[in-house]
Formats: C-alpha cells, structure tokens, sequence
C-alpha cells in the first residue's frame, strides 16, 4: 500500500509539473487553457513545470481583488470554494497525503536517517489562523491606495512558492533578481527552518501551517470516505500509532482532523482494526471481522 | 451515503458552478498565466 501511494505521488507531482518547455518556449511559465484549473493540493502556479493553477494562491488573488469585481457579481472565488469543497467533502485530507507535491517533498526530506520528534499538539492549532489571517482577512482587508490586496500566505510564508516557483525562477531568469528584496529573504529563511524542521518533525509543516490541510481538515468528520476503527479487533498493540506521520493515535482519535489518510495504520494492523471505505452512515457500526494472527 | 456527504457534496457542486458562470474560470486563468510575483517574494 505505501508504495502504491508513492507511485500516485510521484505520478500527481511529475504529473502535474510537467510542462518541460520552459527553457526553450517564449515563457518561462504555461499560460495554456489548464492554468484555469486548480492543483488539488499545495503546488506553485509560478513553478515552471506547473500546468495547474495553486488553490490557495488563486483564492487570496479573489479575496485581494473584491473591490474590482465587475457586471455587478463579485468574484468571491466561489470556484475555488466549491473546488476544493467538493474535494473535501468525498475524500477529506486523503489528498495530503497522496496527491500534494509539497507533502511528497517532506515525506522524502523526512526520510534522512536522523533522531526524530514528535509535534507540540497545541502547534496543531497554528494552520486554522494561517487560513483565517493569512489567507482570507488581510489580503480582503489590507488593501493599498489603489484598492488591491495582496496574496499574504504567498507574499510572506509559502515554502512551496520558494521552492518550486522562486528559485527555479530566479535561475533560469536571472533579470527577477534585480527585484529581490526582503520579502524573498524572509521566505527563503522560513523554507530553510520548514525543511529543517521537517527532517526531524514528520509533515511538520502540513501540521502546522498548511491552510490547505487546515481547509480539508474541516470535512473529517463529514467526508464521503473515512478511516474506520473496528474496536472488536483491536488489541493495541500500538503498531498503527508508530506507523503514523502525522501523529494520531487511531484506536482513539476517530475521524482526526490531523489524519492524512495515508493508510499506513491500515497497512501497519496486522487485526483487521482499521479499515478504509465509504464512511458509514450513524447508527451503523461497523462488523468485527475474524481476526487473522499475524503469527 | 451518508446525508451530510451527500448534501455537502451537491452544496460545492453548486458552488462551483455558480464560479464558472460568473466569471471566475476567465480570473483563474488570466492569473495563472503571469509570473506571480507575490508568490515568489520578488514583488
């Protein structure tokens, strides 16, 4: 199972980055018809493979630029609500952990043979105001003389927007570092102390920061799919919790917003006590299956 | 299916819809198609 996941990850982030001609076409960036398409997960539409547009930065551009609605309809961005909305609502945070690039560049950095940490829970809780601070109010709020906001997330923290857009940007057009200031110095920090953090901390920064895990969170306990606990086959032998990267217990926090329904608790139960599949309506438990000994 | 799920999922269908027709498809694409400046901490 975990190695299926890895294919899909790599086949969603080669998949969807894989605009090669940026070195030799007149843009270094796809302008094409897909860019009207948003990534699932957290991927920089200025990255220069990138055919899809980032969720998260194109709802801060909506928010930023409410003043300048036109024909009397404001565009509140409700294609990237009912997007990712839509996403949420059948699969949750499955998406974080198969189809986000940024999350499979932390699942590889995190692999580096190091002593690992577990999180400070209470850090768990920074993510919902990056979404609500950064994300919706400043850039619909903070708006400068002519009426525009700004993109605050992208402007003042996004690591994948320094990873993926920025400094491939700045190599193969070296004319955008005469426009380099503060604001890409900041951002370059925060990447290096994200990624260091990440090599001893699992998904330290879909836990702490990502709005995006912060929005998908909201549909764990409403979303089509789940991970199912069948308390008859449990014989907490803890295998599931050692297995999880991001640090749920699953035999005791059912539905967590934290869970990234990667599988690997699934994979990891040799009881048949876990289990994925279409979410159970309430009222209905699920069925203790036979118990296979792994011995 | 649960009820939630499933009116949860027609909500964003709508949602998203309602985005196509009022434009939002035609911002989401004019703004992928430049360098965005913000998002690379050069602007």
């Amino acid at each position: 199972m975990n190695r299926f996941r890895w294919l899909i990850q790599t086949l969603v982030a080669f998949g969807t980055n894989a605009y090669l001609l940026f070195p030799f076409g007149g843009s270094v960036i796809y302008q094409g018809p897909l860019k009207a398409v948003c990534h699932p997960g957290l991927n920089c539409y200025s990255c220069p493979g990138a055919l899809l547009s980032c969720p998260v930065g194109a709802f801060q551009n909506f928010m930023a630029s409410l003043r300048f609605s036109t024909g009397g309809i404001p565009n509140l961005g409700v294609i990237v609500v009912g997007y990712l909305g839509f996403i949420g609502s059948v699969v949750g945070r499955l998406t974080c952990g198969w189809m986000c690039p940024f999350g499979f560049i932390q699942d590889l950095i995190h692999k580096i043979p190091t002593p690992k940490f577990t999180l400070w829970k209470p850090l768990r809780w920074v993510k919902y105001a990056v979404l609500v601070v950064l994300v919706v109010a400043m850039p619909a709020l903070l708006v400068d003389n002519s009426g525009l906001g700004h993109p605050w997330f992208c402007k003042l923290v996004c690591p994948a927007g320094t990873l993926e857009g920025a400094l491939p940007l700045l190599f193969l057009k070296p004319s955008l570092w005469g426009t380099v200031g503060f604001f890409f110095w900041n951002k370059l920090t925060l990447l290096i102390l994200i990624l260091i953090a990440v090599v001893f901390i699992s998904r330290f920064f879909c836990r702490v920061i990502c709005p995006l895990g912060a929005f998908y969170s909201l549909f764990s306990r409403i979303s089509l799919v789940q991970l199912e606990f069948v308390e008859g086959n449990c014989v907490e032998c803890g295998s599931c919790v050692r297995k999880c990267p991001t640090g749920v217990v699953p035999n005791q926090e059912f539905d967590s917003p934290e869970c990234i329904m990667c599988l690997r608790c699934v994979e990891a139960c040799h009881f048949s006590a876990l289990d994925f599949g279409i979410r159970r309506p309430p009222g209905k438990p699920a069925k203790v299956k036979r118990v296979t000994s792994p011995i | 299916m649960p009820k939630k799920s499933f009116w949860l999922i027609i909500l964003f269908t709508a949602l998203f819809i309602l985005g196509i027709n009022t434009g939002d498809l035609n911002f989401l694409l004019n703004l992928g198609s430049t360098i965005c400046l913000s998002c690379i901490g050069v602007g």
